[in-house]
């Protein structure tokens, strides 16, 4: 368990990583594939909950490290309504939200139904990034959400989702070469059929 | 709840109140520390991505050259992709002419930077350019680009590390630039707007007169008011006016268009030139 814990460890670092290169695709209403949420979404259902706060903590910090504006400066005269910068850290909360909302369908995934969470990391990538967009709202005011902006967040949703079975894959692999496994009540039901 | 399941959420929010209250210049000391950790991945990456756009360029031309063997012979297959490089040579030849002349002509003490990652942002409007604190570059630096010659406004720099700088588009909500109205006494304050919209982005030039008399095609530029931007760079041009009860505001098309930048220019120095 413990070497699998830090293989989801390094495996979230990786995914930043790979974040790096994955253009947004701007023919598909700038809809972009999220890998560090769809590592972390999928991590998060397939170990404790302290791992998943830890994995929570360190997602979002860094996310917010790679992406935080600061401010843009001037003279206060003249740019007397300066917009608002996002906290740094928010995205701990949301990671930490995110989290909590996958490992609520746990005992499903532990029986072997991964499908319910593949839905579900879909669903939860969206709510991500309607909160994001509510936070910047609330913190900049004038409410304004257009259609474009709801298909981008539907796109990036739907096209993360869809890699979610193939990260299953891998970390199913990964705790079966640590000698753990990530569907325990699945793997006892098969053992007990074996028996029988 | 079990004890250990507590303890874990405590600390949990523990840190994330933490990171919440860290300082403007802790936060950049955490990025820079990020980007100089991740600089070796971004490096070598950036080469990999250049590789593969070459190779695709490649396949895609040797797509051309399969159904083009199928009607003439071999030896006279070769010579459209001949041509098209040499074209491809031409276009990038005159793009760079365009930059040194743009460069050369310019009041602006300027450092030329390639675009090499758009977009990388969910919500905020930012590209990454090629050079960084090594040249010079820093933050709250204006970057341009020209139109026929004529430096227009692209956004502004946000964070820099040694090679890479990130450029906040003028088409953000957070990059507000002190505007002017040709032929007319309006100024207002130029901003991008939230989400994206489909086709060409619009600005929004906010806190004009309440009685503004402008027309659509009048141009808008910077007053050179505010500490960052010098006068009269070209910010784009006005689509169209809403009345409001206390004041007005415009729609403005910018004049860079974004989705097609390549080289761009950062202004090393914020004072403007003797005239």
């Amino acid at each position: 368990m413990t070497r699998y814990t830090i293989i989801t460890l390094l495996l979230v670092l990786a995914a930043f990583v790979v974040q790096q290169f994955v253009p947004a695709f701007t023919g598909w209403h700038h809809s972009r594939l999220l890998v560090v949420q769809l590592v972390f979404l999928c991590a998060a259902v397939t170990v404790n909950q302290p791992t998943m706060l830890l994995l929570a903590f360190v997602c979002g910090f860094l996310w917010d490290a790679q992406f935080t504006l600061g401010p843009l400066g001037g003279d206060a005269e003249i740019y007397s309504q300066p917009v608002e910068a996002m906290r740094f850290g928010y995205s701990i909360l949301l990671f930490g939200g995110m989290g909590f909302l996958m490992q609520g369908i746990q005992p499903l995934f532990r029986q072997g139904k991964w499908y319910f969470s593949a839905l579900l990391s879909g669903i939860a990538v969206f709510l991500y990034l309607a909160a994001e967009y509510g936070f910047i709202t609330v913190v900049r005011g004038s409410p304004a959400l257009s259609a474009a902006t709801v298909r981008q967040m539907t796109w990036t949703a739907t096209l993360t989702m869809l890699l979610s079975p193939p990260v299953f894959w891998m970390l199913s692999t990964i705790a079966g070469r640590c000698g753990h496994t990530i569907f325990p009540e699945a793997a006892a039901r098969k053992r007990r059929r074996s028996f029988q | 709840m079990k004890p250990l399941n507590l303890i874990a959420l405590l600390l949990f929010l523990g840190g994330a109140v933490w990171a919440l209250t860290r300082s403007e210049r802790t936060v950049r000391e955490i990025q820079r520390g990020y980007y100089s950790a991740i600089q070796p991945f971004l490096k070598s990456g950036s080469a990999i991505e250049t590789h593969s756009r070459d190779f695709l360029k490649e396949v895609r031309h040797s797509k051309d050259l399969e159904t083009e063997l199928t009607t003439i012979r071999s030896e006279i297959g070769r010579l459209p992709i001949i041509e098209a490089r040499c074209g491809e040579l031409e276009r990038e030849n005159a793009q760079l002419r365009h930059a040194l002349e743009f460069k050369q002509a310019t009041n602006f003490r300027v450092v030329a930077a390639q675009i090499i990652r758009r977009q990388p942002a969910t919500w905020w409007q930012t590209v990454e350019i090629d050079a960084g604190m090594k040249r010079g570059i820093g933050p709250q630096l204006a970057v341009l680009s020209h139109v026929d010659r004529h430096p227009c406004l692209v956004g502004i720099i946000d964070r820099s590390s040694d090679d890479r700088s990130s450029v906040v588009l003028l088409t953000d909500e957070a990059c507000q630039v002190s505007a002017k109205v040709e032929e007319s006494p309006e100024v207002g304050i130029l901003t991008g707007q939230r989400g994206l919209g489909e086709g060409t982005p619009l600005l929004r030039l906010k806190f004009l007169s309440k009685n503004a008399v402008l027309q659509a095609g009048q141009r808008v530029f910077t007053t050179g008011r505010g500490g960052i931007f010098r006068a009269n760079i070209l910010l784009g041009e006005i689509v169209s006016v809403e009345k409001g009860a206390e004041d007005s505001e415009a729609l403005v098309r910018p004049a860079v268009n974004f989705g097609d930048l390549g080289t761009v220019f950062v202004v090393i120095d914020k004072s403007d030139p003797p005239q």
